[in-house]
C-alpha cells in the first residue's frame, strides 16, 4: 500500500514519537489484522454505517449525501441530452449513410469516442473559459440561483453529453442500418408513409433497444467520465471527493464512494430491464 | 476499380459458381456504399498505426534529444526545441516520442491478458455447458456489472503505482465482453460437423478446442483485442492524469497530467498540453480503426452475398 494514512494525516514535516503514531493507528483500527478490519467494516455496513473520514472529520455517509446530489444532477442532465442527441443523429446517419453530413458525423463521433474525456474537458475549459471568458472556470459555491448553476454546469454538461452521444450514435447508426433492411420497413414504405415517419415511428423504435442496455451498462463509465470532468472543472461532486480521497489516502471515503457508484449502476440496470419491457411488448408477453 | 477488384477477390467462390461480372457489380453497390466509410478510414488507420509503431520501436531515430536531458525550462517552441521545454527543462518532443512505447505497451499487454482470460472462460463455458458454464457466466455477469474505471481508480489508489500493476489491473477487469462473445460463438461451433467428427474419432476436448474451435474464433477475437487495447490506452491516460500512474515512466497521460498540475495549462503553453492529448487520441483512433478493419463484413453485406448465391 503506497503511503500511510496516519503519516498523511499528521503531515510529513511534523515530528511525532512512534508511540503517538501507534496510538493513532489503534484509534483508527489500522493495527488490527486485515480480516478483523474487514469483518468490522461489513458489520458497520449492515447498520448503514460507512465509517468515518480521516480527513473531513465527519461520517462518510454524510459527506457522500452532500456530494451525490450534484453529481446526479450533472450526470442525469448529460445522459439525457447525450441520449437524445445520439439517437437523433445516429438515426439520421444510419438512414442515409451515404450523405456528406452523416459521413462527417460518423468521423466526428468516432474521433470523439477515441479521446480521453478529461482531455476534451481541458480543451473546452481552455478555449471557452480561459480564452473567450464565456463561462466561469470554477465550481458552484457562491450563489445557488438557477442562472448561476446553469452557467457553471454548461461546459461540463456539454462535454459529458458529447461523450454519451458519441457512444449512442455509433450503436444506433449500426442498428438502424440493419433494421432498415427488414421487411416491416419495406411494408411501411409500401403503405405510403413518409420517410421520416418510417424512420422515427418504426425503425428507431426497434433500433433503440440496444441503447437502453448500453445506457445502463454505460452508467458506470459515465460516472467515471463525470469524475474526470468534475476534477477538471473543479465541480463540487463525487469526482473531486474521490480525487481528494486518493491524494489524502482517505480510505473510508474511497470505499464508500465506490460502494455507492456500484449500487447506482446496479439500480440503473434494474431500471433498464423494466424500461425494456415498456418499450418492447415482446418482452412483456409470457413465453 | 481497385475496391471492386478487392471485393471481387473476396467473393472468388461466387465467381466460380458462374456469375457474370455485371450481375455482381450491380449488387455490389450497396456493399460498396456501406463499406466506404470504414474502408477509406482503414488505410489511414493502418498508416497512423505504423507511424506510432515505428516511434515506439526506434524512438532514438525520431527524438532529437534524450528524454531526460535538461535545458532551460518553460521555453516556447523554437528551432532547437520544436515543441519547447517543460517545467524541468526536458524537450517535449523527445518526451512525446519516448512516451509512445509506454502507452502502446500498456495497451497491448493488458489487452493480451484480458484476451487470454476472456478466451479461456468463454471457450470453457461454451464447450462444456452445464454447471461449468453456469458458474463461469455468472461470474462474468458480475464482472460485467462492476463499474470499471472507478474500481480501477480505487485499486490504483490502494496498490503501489507501477506500470505492471496497472497492466495487470486493466487486463484483469476488461475480459467479460470477449468471454460472452466467445461463448456464443463456441456454442454454435461445437454443433458443427467437424467438431462432432473430431469427437467421434476420439480427440481430447483440449485438442478439439485448440485445433478446431480457436482458429474459427480469430475473426471474433481480433477486433475485440484491438478495442481492448484502445480502451486500455485511454484508461492508462486517465489513471495517469489522476496521479495513479508510474511517475518514473513518462507516458502521454503522465505528461498531460504534469502539464495540468505544473502550470503548463495556466501559462497557456499549448505546445505542452496539446501534443500528448492529440497523440493519445490519434493512437487510440488508429488502433480502433484497425479493429474495425478486422471485423467481418456486417449483416447487410452478408445478406448481399447470400442473395448472390
Amino acid at each position: 500500500m503506497p503511503g500511510d494514512p496516519v503519516k498523511n494525516l499528521i503531515g510529513e514535516d511534523v515530528y511525532v514519537s512512534d508511540l503517538v503514531i501507534e496510538e493513532l493507528r489503534a484509534e483508527l483500527g489500522l493495527n488490527r489484522p486485515l480480516l478483523e478490519q474487514f469483518l468490522a467494516y461489513i458489520q458497520a455496513l449492515l447498520r448503514f454505517d460507512l465509517g468515518y473520514s480521516y480527513h473531513l472529520h465527519s461520517p462518510v455517509a454524510e459527506v457522500l449525501q452532500e456530494r451525490i446530489g450534484w453529481t446526479l444532477l450533472f450526470v442525469g442532465v448529460s445522459v439525457g441530452l447525450g441520449a437524445g442527441l445520439g439517437v437523433f443523429l445516429g438515426a439520421y446517419a444510419g438512414w442515409k449513410p451515404e450523405t456528406k453530413l452523416s459521413r462527417g458525423l460518423s468521423c466526428g463521433f468516432i474521433l470523439l469516442s477515441c479521446t480521453p474525456p478529461y482531455f476534451l474537458a481541458l480543451l473546452f475549459l481552455g478555449i471557452f473559459a480561459f480564452k473567450l471568458g464565456l463561462f466561469p472556470f470554477k465550481g458552484f459555491y457562491d450563489t445557488l440561483t438557477l442562472g448561476s448553476i446553469a452557467s457553471h454546469l454548461f461546459l461540463p454538461v456539454s462535454v459529458l453529453a458529447l461523450f454519451s452521444a458519441s457512444r449512442n450514435f455509433l450503436i444506433l447508426r449500426g442498428s438502424v442500418i440493419q433494421e432498415k433492411e427488414e421487411l416491416y420497413a419495406l411494408y411501411a414504405r409500401a403503405k405510403g408513409l413518409y420517410e421520416r415517419e418510417i424512420l422515427f415511428r418504426h425503425v428507431v423504435k426497434n433500433a433503440s433497444l440496444p441503447i437502453i442496455t448500453l445506457l445502463a451498462l454505460d452508467f458506470g463509465f459515465l460516472f467515471s467520465g463525470a469524475l474526470f470532468i468534475e476534477i477538471v472543472f473543479s465541480l463540487n461532486g463525487m469526482g473531486t471527493l474521490i480525487y481528494d480521497a486518493i491524494i489524502g489516502k482517505d480510505y473510508p471515503v474511497l470505499q464508500g464512494a465506490f460502494l455507492l457508484i456500484a449500487l447506482a449502476v446496479l439500480i440503473a440496470n434494474i431500471l433498464a430491464d423494466f424500461l425494456y419491457a415498456v418499450v418492447d411488448p415482446r418482452v412483456r408477453r409470457p413465453a | 476499380m481497385q475496391k471492386e477488384s478487392r471485393a471481387y477477390k473476396e467473393l472468388g467462390v461466387q465467381r466460380n459458381l458462374g456469375l457474370t461480372k455485371e450481375s455482381y457489380t450491380l449488387k455490389e453497390s450497396g456493399l460498396q456504399k456501406f463499406g466506404k466509410i470504414f474502408k477509406t478510414f482503414n488505410r489511414g488507420g493502418l498508416l497512423l498505426f505504423f507511424f506510432f509503431f515505428f516511434l515506439a520501436l526506434f524512438p532514438s531515430l525520431f527524438a532529437p534529444y534524450s528524454p531526460s536531458e535538461r535545458f532551460i525550462p518553460y521555453e516556447a517552441p523554437s528551432e532547437a526545441h520544436l515543441l519547447g521545454t517543460n517545467d524541468i527543462g526536458n524537450d517535449i518532443l523527445s518526451e512525446l516520442v519516448y512516451g509512445t512505447r509506454i502507452s502502446l505497451m500498456v495497451g497491448f499487454a493488458s489487452a493480451c491478458i484480458s484476451t487470454v482470460i476472456g478466451l479461456s472462460i468463454g471457450l470453457l463455458a461454451g464447450y462444456f455447458r452445464g454447471w461449468t458454464a453456469e458458474v463461469l457466466m455468472g461470474f462474468t455477469d458480475v464482472v460485467l456489472l462492476l463499474p470499471k474505471l472507478p474500481l480501477i481508480i480505487i485499486l490504483g489508489a490502494f496498490l503501489r503505482p507501477s506500470i505492471w500493476i496497472l497492466i495487470l489491473v486493466l487486463g484483469l477487469l476488461s475480459w467479460e465482453s470477449l468471454a460472452r462473445i466467445v461463448r456464443a460463438k463456441t456454442l454454435q461451433l461445437r454443433e458443427s460437423g467437424y467438431v462432432k467428427s473430431a469427437q467421434c474419432i476420439g480427440f481430447s476436448s483440449f485438442h478439439i478446442m485448440c485445433t478446431d474451435i480457436i482458429p474459427n474464433l480469430v475473426h471474433v477475437i481480433l477486433p475485440k483485442f484491438m478495442l481492448a487495447t484502445a480502451s486500455a490506452m485511454i484508461s492508462e491516460a486517465s489513471l495517469s492524469f489522476l496521479g495513479l500512474g508510474d511517475p518514473s515512466l513518462k507516458s502521454w497521460g503522465i505528461m498531460l497530467s504534469f502539464a495540468f498540475s505544473r502550470g503548463g495549462f495556466i501559462r497557456d503553453m499549448w505546445w505542452w498540453y496539446l501534443p500528448p492529448g492529440l497523440c493519445i487520441t490519434f493512437c487510440v483512433l488508429a488502433v480502433a480503426l484497425l479493429g474495425f478493419g478486422f471485423e467481418p463484413k456486417t449483416g447487410v453485406a452478408k445478406k448481399e452475398v447470400v442473395k448472390l448465391q
